[in-house]
């Protein structure tokens, strides 16, 4: 493992799209993170004018809730990190750079294996955003801070990682399949924008929850606001198991799919 | 008896339609250097990419070492250069064979040696993608000789080079295999073969035609041109004779073309005892390439 380790470190240390990628996806991130609480409050503040109720201010980065909110924000980036997984793997293909790693003594199996690695890697440093973010400005935001208002929600974190991996892996499994950088970044972008959502509609409610794009949207769902509770809905505030289970399913199932393809194929 | 390098056995392969291999089998034993001839779309290219598990044969099986399991342990000892050069284009050429280095398990050691026997030691440390196609060649062979390996693979080596370049490439070869390396050589330039190779195999529409020393396909194939005052006996007599592979009358001779061992005396001997007194014998050795030629007009 640390050979392959090794041997990918160079092919994206040294690759300038790469490290672009990586800096606008990490640059969005924050700026989301860091910005939002300034967007809903300006929308508040606009919209409480019109309401005859007042809203009460608050703070979306009050631990422990800061966990769950970054949490749900960051799930609608995860496509800028699966873009950095579909161009490396495809580029593979389009550059046939594959061969290179195979005939000179890697087993497709690595080959495989070092991309779930960087699949796995990315969406580790993605986690990592999310924590570091989250304890900034919990630190910040927190009146009567205790030890255990941080760790309390800390689930999310770990929740998140599994959401962005997963749907990871959804982006290794195309760029495998299709093997060419535009059409598979198309592909992404059609199933996840369109095909998967009229699937959703049109199937019945029990089996839609186990689409793998809302599979990995149900793991985290929508905050609790304090505006939502005034109008008496109620989201899950925890992680299920279950959700959990169905996404790290859909992983082992887009790895297998990937080996029993290649088992076979041309390269 | 020898433990074979390479044991290929009934491999076949088709892209839709087209068969590209057809029960193809053969033998490579150490330190041989195997020319495989063949013309453009011959099965040769496709052969070298099943060998080092590019692409999958729809039938048969192949040995590297006697082994059949764990390939890509085998590959780690081979030198490969297929079709054409492919590296990571935004990386450097030192950066690139850094890479191939890692995955072979090799040391940094041979890197500057192999750059600097392709003549590209000035041009490392640019990327890939600046390379001309005659310097992204080099820079594929020197990427064969990292980690000094057991087998070299060179698939067509000197396409798009210049003449120096050519001459450059073709004397590392002859270095490598005095060395005692097994090279595998395809190419569809006959000269090439010839000049570098110990062992032939000729390739076409996926069929293995011929297979042997380089020096006894030459013997093997002997063309004779005889004369005599009854043409039409002589004919009838030759299709009798031992070693006669084809027969053919051309203007004012018949031209035999032998397989076997013979010489000039025999061939006399034996008209003689048919009765036919020859007016012009001639022995003439083939050359490879009209043997080649021959093989492909079949």
């Amino acid at each position: 493992m640390w050979t392959l380790l090794k041997i990918d470190f160079k092919k994206y240390f040294y690759s300038r799209a790469f490290w672009v990628m990586l800096a606008v996806y990490f640059a969005l991130l924050v700026m989301f993170f860091f910005g939002v609480e300034k967007i809903v409050n300006e929308a508040l503040k606009s919209s409480s004018k019109s309401s005859p109720v007042t809203i009460p201010a608050f703070s979306i980065y009050a631990f422990p809730y800061v966990w769950h909110n970054l949490a749900f924000l960051g799930g609608f980036l995860k496509i800028f990190l699966v873009l950095i997984v579909l161009y490396f793997v495809t580029h593979e293909f389009s550059d046939k750079t594959i061969r290179l790693n195979i005939m000179n003594g890697m087993s497709r199996t690595q080959f495989i294996f070092s991309k779930l690695l960087f699949v796995l890697l990315l969406s580790l440093f993605s986690a990592l955003v999310l924590l570091v973010s989250g304890f900034v400005l919990g630190m910040l935001h927190t009146e009567e801070l205790t030890i255990s208002m941080i760790t309390q929600k800390a689930e999310f974190i770990p929740a998140y990682f599994l959401e962005v991996f997963t749907f990871g892996m959804l982006g290794m499994f195309l760029g495998f399949l299709i093997r060419k950088p535009i059409l598979s970044i198309g592909a992404l972008a059609i199933y996840y924008y369109i095909a998967e959502p009229i699937m959703a509609a049109v199937l019945p409610d029990k089996i839609s929850p186990y689409l793998p794009v809302e599979a990995m949207g149900n793991l985290i769902d929508v905050p609790n606001t304090a505006l939502m509770q005034m109008f008496g809905v109620q989201f899950r505030g925890n992680v299920s198991l279950q959700d959990a289970f169905i996404c790290f399913v859909y992983s082992v199932i887009f790895t297998l799919l990937i080996f029993l393809i290649y088992r076979n194929k041309d390269l | 008896m020898e433990q074979a390098i390479l044991e290929i056995r009934h491999l076949s392969k088709s892209y839709g339609p087209i068969k590209a291999l057809n029960d193809f089998s053969l033998e490579v034993f150490p330190g041989d250097v195997l020319g495989i001839l063949g013309p453009n779309g011959s099965g040769k290219t496709t052969t070298l990419g099943i060998l080092m598990d590019i692409l999958k044969p729809d039938s048969g099986e192949f040995l590297w070492f006697g082994q059949k399991e764990n390939k890509h342990l085998a590959r780690k000892r081979i030198g490969a250069l297929l079709e054409q050069p492919v590296f990571y284009p935004y990386l450097s050429a030192v950066r690139n064979l850094q890479i191939v280095a890692d995955i072979k398990g090799a040391g940094y050691d041979t890197i500057g040696e192999a750059l600097e026997m392709v003549g590209l030691s000035e041009r490392k440390n640019s990327k890939f993608n600046t390379y001309s196609l005659g310097m992204k060649q080099r820079l594929a062979v020197a990427a064969t000789l990292l980690g000094n390996p057991e087998v070299l693979i060179l698939d067509e080596p000197t396409n798009g080079l210049d003449p120096k370049s050519i001459a450059l490439i073709r004397n590392l070869i002859k270095e490598v295999a005095s060395r005692g390396t097994t090279v595998l050589l395809a190419s569809h330039l006959l000269d090439e073969v010839q000049k570098t190779c110990t062992h032939v195999a000729v390739l076409n529409k996926g069929k293995l035609l011929h297979t042997g020393r380089v020096d006894e396909v030459l013997n093997a194939t002997l063309r004779v041109e005889v004369r005599a005052e009854d043409m039409d006996a002589l004919c009838v007599a030759a299709g009798e004779m031992k070693f006669v592979a084809d027969c053919k009358r051309e203007a004012d001779m018949v031209v035999l073309y032998l397989s076997g061992e013979t010489d000039a005396a025999e061939i006399n001997k034996f008209f003689v005892s048919k009765g036919i007194y020859l007016s012009h014998l001639a022995l003439k050795k083939k050359s490879l390439e009209s043997y080649f030629l021959d093989l492909l007009t079949e």
